[in-house]
């Protein structure tokens, strides 16, 4: 849990996608990227994620039909996104 | 819009290969002399022989369409992961199913124009068949040892180890298979005189194991050793929607390397006569080529699968 702080949002999207996508993960979520918000994996920020989660709902739902697949992984990516609201909301008070 | 005429340029340029080996095909039934001793054993005129050849042929014309679609849709997968870690050996595995795609092809019609001959020049009989035979070997030699050092790379390269069972398992299918082969090829050669020439391989008996039983088998167990290390690589690979697409791409690699062996030892426990025969062996041959058909047709389906998620 500790690493996934540390690591760059890019990277525990990559994690969470690599459960679905395996070795093609990396290049799925980068190709995401540049193709819909025209950024490169570095200049991701948590206020990128909701559109992105958008966006990979639209694309896996191209790659299969069971829905069940499709939730769960969005349901990783929107705890992902949650935490990173809890954080920023953290700072801010501090 | 010009990417996508670009993909599908591999794809129609397999498919006119194909079609135009069937050309081929039809044509040289057509042109070639009708073998006498089929016309002869059911009473056939020359068009009806004719048209029995080109019937019985039709599911192997039909698997060397499957065949050519298979290794293309392959290919196209291979451009677009060529720069990924895993693409080398992806390429290597594409080149392996190229070349078993265009054996079948190569096979059929050496063997149509290797039986006009024996059929027209009694003389030529003998070295028509020891070239049909030593075709065989060297295209299932290229093919599996290239599929083999594919499935090897994607073992090692996902740092994968053999499980002692499936080892012992793998071994003990090979070696009942090969005994059994052995003795099957045995029976059918005057083991009396080494160097007799009077079989269905015309080859003198020592160099009929030299050249043909050894090196099939060896090409045998690096295709059975592929088929092992491919389903392993697939059971272990992370990622639910990548797995199921490598496993329908496994699946179909696993379907024709078996195919392509129980072909193979078929022909060699169970020579061609040079001529057509309707019986069990046709049967059987006819069966296993559908099912290396079906087999090129999963994995041009779960390449197409791979690729679609490399695209989205």
């Amino acid at each position: 849990m500790a690493r996934d702080t540390d690591s760059s949002l890019y990277d525990q999207v990559v994690r969470i996608t690599h459960v679905y996508l395996g070795p093609a993960a990396d290049r799925f979520i980068a190709r995401q990227l540049e193709n819909h918000l025209h950024k490169s994996p570095e200049e991701l920020s948590p206020a990128d994620l909701l559109s992105l989660i958008d966006w990979i709902r639209v694309v896996v739902s191209l790659l299969t039909e069971d829905n069940g697949i499709v939730e769960e992984y969005i349901a990783e990516l929107q705890k992902l996104a949650d935490a990173q609201t809890h954080t920023k909301r953290k700072q801010n008070h501090k | 819009m010009t990417s996508q005429r670009q993909a599908a340029q591999p794809i129609s340029r397999s498919l006119q290969q194909a079609a135009l080996l069937v050309a081929a095909y039809v044509l040289l039934v057509f042109l070639l002399p009708a073998s006498v001793a089929t016309r002869h054993t059911y009473h056939l005129s020359a068009l009806e022989y004719r048209s029995a050849l080109l019937a019985v042929a039709l599911p192997s014309l039909l698997t060397w369409v499957a065949a050519f679609l298979g290794y293309a849709k392959l290919r196209q997968y291979v451009t677009v992961v060529r720069k990924s870690p895993e693409g080398s050996y992806f390429d290597k595995l594409a080149t392996g199913c190229a070349w078993l795609a265009w054996s079948l092809p190569v096979s059929s019609l050496f063997g149509l124009l290797a039986n006009a001959a024996g059929e027209e020049w009694s003389a030529v009989h003998g070295a028509a068949t020891i070239t049909d035979n030593y075709l065989g070997v060297l295209l299932a030699v290229v093919a599996f040892s290239l599929i083999g050092a594919a499935s090897r790379g994607l073992v090692n390269h996902a740092k994968l180890k053999f499980s002692l069972a499936g080892v012992r398992g793998l071994m003990l299918s090979f070696l009942a298979a090969g005994v059994l082969y052995c003795y099957l090829v045995f029976r059918r050669l005057d083991l009396t005189s080494l160097g007799s020439t009077h079989n269905a391989y015309s080859l003198p008996i020592w160099l009929v194991v030299l050249s043909v039983i050894i090196p099939y088998l060896y090409a045998w167990f690096a295709g059975l050793l592929a088929a092992y290390e491919i389903n392993l690589f697939s059971k272990h690979t992370n990622g639910v929607l990548y797995r199921q697409a490598l496993q329908l791409l496994v699946g179909g690699l696993t379907a024709i390397i078996l195919s392509f062996i129980a072909l193979q030892y078929i022909s060699t426990v169970v020579p061609s006569q040079g001529h057509l025969v309707l019986g069990y062996r046709l049967v059987i041959i006819t069966l296993f080529r559908i099912i290396g058909g079906g087999g090129f047709l999963m994995l041009a389906l779960g390449a197409q699968k791979l690729k679609r998620i490399e695209e989205v």
